[in-house]
């Protein structure tokens, strides 16, 4: 084979599909035409927790283009899993407002939609109780937080030692609930056939969707297919899977005939998960130097009745900095809210702005900087695992930004820099992300005419990955990266895991790899390619298998410089840098997107993101884009993004750790900080409302 | 839904009376959100985008008539001199796109306490011309055009033709508090109009009473104080003053965007702000009037 010197990884490589997003030909999941195709309205539940006693159907089967409603009594039964979330219809109790428990099927999506509004439903309604405290007397420890954690943690005696620290720092800090609101609605287009079930749907992972579908429906996953070519855009809330898209496949199932089902952007605040409110005490012991002695971190969150999210929101403390005697816990309680999951950064976004703010108190507590604070306090090892990191470059990256943002001149002092009318202040927070990487499949295929194709199923939500998976291709099979396709986007593809976690580049990324690497032995092996071509598939879980000696996770510094009109209390982000370390960047264009988009929504995280409770009725008041604010482009005058050289061989073939969360991870502290820096007021509680920096 | 499109003022005039309950339409931006959340279900439309007039404006016997259905961007483009204020305040509505199909006429249909183009009106003494066939039209002073949470004094057979204003004979601005740069409903705003020649000062409060409204006495208390000859600089209490007294004139809630006490606290502010700011363009043009 012709061989050209590998290159592709490293530029600035355009999206492979950018042509057909913008000029509409990149179809997502509920553009796919489909013959005969009816429409799904489901009708979530008025009461937040109950038991619904009748429903009636009459009037809606009277309705013209109606085909059918289904609900508890009689909807085709499902198989249990271990998610009761998608127990679609299997039951009459309500165990949360937004519940769907019926659901209209009609020709068209306006006649399902009006039928909907005429199902009569009677409920026997019960108090519901909605309210996180830190206090709930139901408060419980969960066996394990997400992914797959411990929920407590604990080294040496933290008690004995904050109560013997010279310095202390002890604060509560609140994160609200938060909807991930990605620009394309959740959609399903289900149809069974001989072969199974068919779903078109917006996901972040065919493959597992796949996996979770089957057993409800009692079948074989080689018996269902998940399409999923393009998503617009995920955040989390479309990785696990949610009631919808069983609804869908559900309505198939009993009318015959493709069911489209699209989500409203109202009811995806209660079918399509959210991130936890959180309420969270840390408490910091210091000597007078700065050197921490201990940490402590407690979070309390929520779940929904019916199944168990806990979120890992102390798990980043476990790994930052260095102190002998240290403790983190998570406690749950279950409401009668829907089911968490996750969002941008379950657990490291809402935990870090606890940590990093807490931080940023003992520096000034110590009078010491914050960059400075953390250097001294960098470990030599993971404090929680004694294992070396594989590489750890905070240091690096609290420097480099420290330099590019003009940090060395800071005056500490809170609430003294005026610009007319405006209180400026700058804040920079650390943040961290696991290094993850799950088992893969993929092919790799020689065509003759010097074509080689990839197939695997991952997915691209927006980031870049069908790109730099072409990429990485392109350079172990030494071509240029016209000639080589990679086919995502469907479960019929080799099995791949989600995109989640920050790991799908090196999941994925792997499996391409050796499925090059084993295709380009072939081709040397028969001296080229056969005129029939040349297949060879690989599979990582061997690889992927082997534990490892480190301690694996990428790190970053943010520096935010805000302005707050300090008679109005309006704060506004001015400056946004982020530095990270995160490995190898296999594609700098795509990766910058992926950091500036996460600071974003850390921008939109501090100040403006919150799901407001109605505790009266149990739902969220805001469910709309009109008013659950979501940071404008007008909000983010200047936002850069920068990353050190790191070269860490114990990661995966690429040198990459994962990119797409680490951004929001930080953010939120470095802007908290700023402001109190502006104002001299410290907001532990986000998002920092303008009503918030009255004093 | 009957979707009914009258090619001349005359013809939407008989349609609105032939259909009192049909809902016109001009930008859409407020119609077609409440259409698609189902909080209204109009048996018919009545597009006015067709005539042509709405969108148009002119100056009689020194006072501009500006169309109903023009919208925020040729509003900026055509009349900031004119109408700074209001100009100002179609800046700050929504995005491109809203400015670009969002109208007055609409602005003024909805009839929302939160609406930006009401404290300017109110400021600047607009009057609202409505019409029907079967009354013909009438004039109606901004002060008495809103009367309730999204309830106007326009009947159901009236249609809004126009605005009348003069043009600004002295400076006018508008402050708007939203909790983020674009596309935000505001939290509250102020708009004020200074009107040398009669030595009187308008305003206007937004987002913070069921309806649009004026601060009387502070309008009052200012108009006095302020030394209109000399145009000598401000006296802090009385900006500090008329803050309160605009605040004063609030009947505000708390809501998702804020609570009453930040609204009447930040009035207050916008008031002081936007009268320094008037003040010191007025003093500025000591040699020009
Ligand atoms: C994303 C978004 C952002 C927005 N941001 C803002 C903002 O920042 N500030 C703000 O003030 N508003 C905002 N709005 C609301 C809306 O854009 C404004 O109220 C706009 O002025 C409405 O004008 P329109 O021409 O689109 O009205 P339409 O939607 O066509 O009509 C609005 C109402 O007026 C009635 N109406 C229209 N014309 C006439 C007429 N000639 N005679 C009688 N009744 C009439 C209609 O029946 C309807 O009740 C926003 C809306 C959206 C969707």
């Amino acid at each position: 084979m012709t061989t050209v010197a590998a290159r592709a990884v490293g530029t600035e490589a355009d999206r492979v599909e950018g042509l057909e997003k913008v000029t509409g030909r990149a179809r997502y999941a509920f553009e796919h035409p489909i013959e005969d195709m009816v429409y799904a309205a489901p009708v979530p539940s008025v009461v937040a927790r109950g038991e619904v006693i009748a429903v009636d159907v009459a009037e809606a089967l009277t309705f013209p283009g109606v085909i059918d409603v289904l609900w508890h009594g009689n909807a085709p039964k499902l198989e249990r899993v271990g998610n009761a979330e998608l127990h679609v219809l299997q039951s009459p109790r309500v165990a949360y407002r937004g519940q769907y428990i019926a659901v209209v099927i009609a020709k068209t999506l306006e006649e399902a939609r009006e039928a909907a509004l005429r199902v009569g439903v009677e409920y026997a309604v019960e108090r519901h109780d909605v309210g996180l405290r830190a206090d709930h007397p139901r408060l419980y420890r969960p066996e394990r937080v997400n992914p797959d954690l411990p929920a407590d943690v604990q080294q040496g005696d933290p008690d004995t030692a904050l109560a013997a620290a010279p310095v202390t720092v002890d604060a509560v800090y609140r994160t609200p609930a938060e909807h991930n609101n990605p620009m394309e609605p959740h959609a399903t287009v289900a149809r069974w056939d001989a072969e199974g079930l068919t779903l078109y749907d917006s996901t972040q992972g065919a493959t597992s969707l796949r996996d979770a579908v089957a057993p409800l429906f009692g079948i074989e996953p080689s018996s269902v297919r998940v399409i999923a070519p393009h998503v617009g855009g995920g955040f989390g809330a479309k990785g696990e899977p949610h009631p919808p898209v069983v609804l869908a496949a559900l309505a198939a199932r009993r009318t015959g005939r493709p069911v489209k089902l699209a989500v409203t952007r109202q009811q995806m605040f209660s079918v399509t998960g959210y991130r936890t409110p959180t309420i969270q005490r840390v408490r910091l012991g210091a000597h007078p130097d700065g050197h921490l002695t201990a940490i402590v971190h407690d979070a309390v969150e929520q779940s929904s009745t019916i199944h168990e999210f806990a979120e890992q929101t102390t798990t980043p403390t476990r790994i930052m900095y260095a102190a002998p005697n240290r403790r983190t816990t998570h406690r749950l309680v279950r409401l009668d809210v829907p089911t968490p999951s996750w969002m941008r950064a379950p657990g490291e976004a809402p935990g870090m702005f606890a940590l990093e703010s807490a931080m940023d108190e003992l520096a000034a507590a110590c009078g010491l900087d914050p960059i400075e604070l953390r250097i001294r306090n960098e470990p030599e090892v993971d404090p929680e695992t004694g294992l070396p990191f594989s590489s750890r470059n905070l240091v690096a990256c609290l420097r480099d930004g420290a330099r590019r943002f003009g940090w060395a001149d800071r005056d500490p002092a809170p609430g003294v820099r005026r610009r007319g009318r405006l209180l400026i202040g700058t804040g920079v927070a650390a943040s961290t992300y696991p290094v993850y990487r799950s088992a893969c499949q993929a092919t790799a295929r020689a065509e003759p005419g010097g074509i080689f194709t990839v197939r695997i199923a991952a997915a691209d939500i927006g980031t870049g990955a069908r790109t730099v998976l072409t990429q990485i291709a392109a350079d172990v099979l030494r071509v240029p990266l016209g000639r080589v396709r990679v086919a995502i986007g469907d479960s019929a593809l080799p099995r791949a895991s989600l995109a989640g976690g920050s790991s799908g580049t090196a999941s994925w990324g792997t499996a391409v790899t050796r499925a090059c690497e084993a295709l380009r032995d072939e081709l040397d092996r028969r001296g080229g390619t056969p005129s029939t071509g040349v297949t060879v598939s690989v599979d990582t879980t061997e690889e992927n298998g082997e534990p490892s000696r480190f301690a694996r996770h990428a790190f970053g510094a943010q520096f935010a410089e805000v302005g707050v009109d300090r008679d109005t209390g309006e704060a506004r982000v001015r400056r946004l840098l982020g530095v990270f370390a995160v490995g190898r960047v296999l594609n700098p264009k795509t990766a910058r997107s992926q950091f500036i988009g996460g600071m974003t929504m850390g921008l939109s995280m501090a100040l403006l993101e919150e799901s407001v409770l109605d505790r009266e009725f149990g739902d969220y008041l805001n469910h709309d884009l009109a008013q659950y604010h979501v940071a404008a482009c007008a909000d983010v005058p200047a936002v850069e993004a920068y990353w050190v050289e790191e070269s860490d061989p114990h990661l995966n073939p690429m040198g990459s750790k994962g990119i797409g969360e680490i951004g929001i991870v930080g953010t939120a502290a470095a802007v908290a900080n700023a402001v109190h820096h502006a104002t001299g007021i410290r907001v532990r509680d986000l998002p920092i409302r303008l009503d918030k920096l009255l004093t | 839904m009957e979707f009914l499109r009258p090619a001349s003022w005359a013809e939407a005039l008989e349609l609105k009376a032939e259909y009192p309950d049909a809902v016109p339409i001009q930008g859409g931006t407020d119609v077609m959100v409440e259409i698609n959340f189902d909080l209204r279900r109009p048996a018919r439309l009545l597009d006015l985008n067709p005539v042509a007039e709405l969108s148009r404006w002119s100056t009689t016997g020194g006072v501009l008539r500006v169309g109903a259905g023009m919208t925020y961007t040729s509003l900026i483009r055509e009349l900031s001199a004119d109408l700074p204020g209001l100009a100002q305040a179609s800046r700050t509505v929504g995005s491109p796109q809203i400015r670009n199909r969002g109208s007055v006429g609409g602005n003024l249909g909805a009839a929302s306490p939160a609406g930006d183009s009401h404290p300017p009106l109110l400021a600047a003494d607009a009057e609202i011309e409505v019409e029907s066939r079967a009354r013909g039209s009438r004039l109606i002073p901004a002060t008495a055009f809103y009367q309730g949470v999204k309830r106007s004094a326009l009947a159901p057979d009236e249609l809004i033709r126009a605005f009348h204003v003069a043009p600004a004979t002295g400076p006018q601005y508008f402050s708007k508090i939203g909790t983020r740069n674009a596309m935000v409903i505001a939290v509250c705003s102020f708009a004020i109009a200074l009107h040398p020649r009669r030595r009187a000062v308008g305003t206007g409060i937004g987002s913070a009473a069921p309806t649009p409204r004026r601060a009387g006495a502070a309008e009052e208390y200012i108009a006095a104080e302020l030394d209109w000859d000399s145009r000598a600089a401000l006296d802090p209490r009385v900006v500090a003053r008329f803050g309160e007294l605009v605040a004063q004139a609030a009947s505000p809630i708390d809501d998702v965007r804020g609570t009453a006490d930040y609204r009447r606290h930040a009035l207050g502010v916008l008031a002081r702000r936007t009268l320094t700011w008037a003040w010191h363009e007025h003093m500025r043009e000591r040699t020009t009037t």
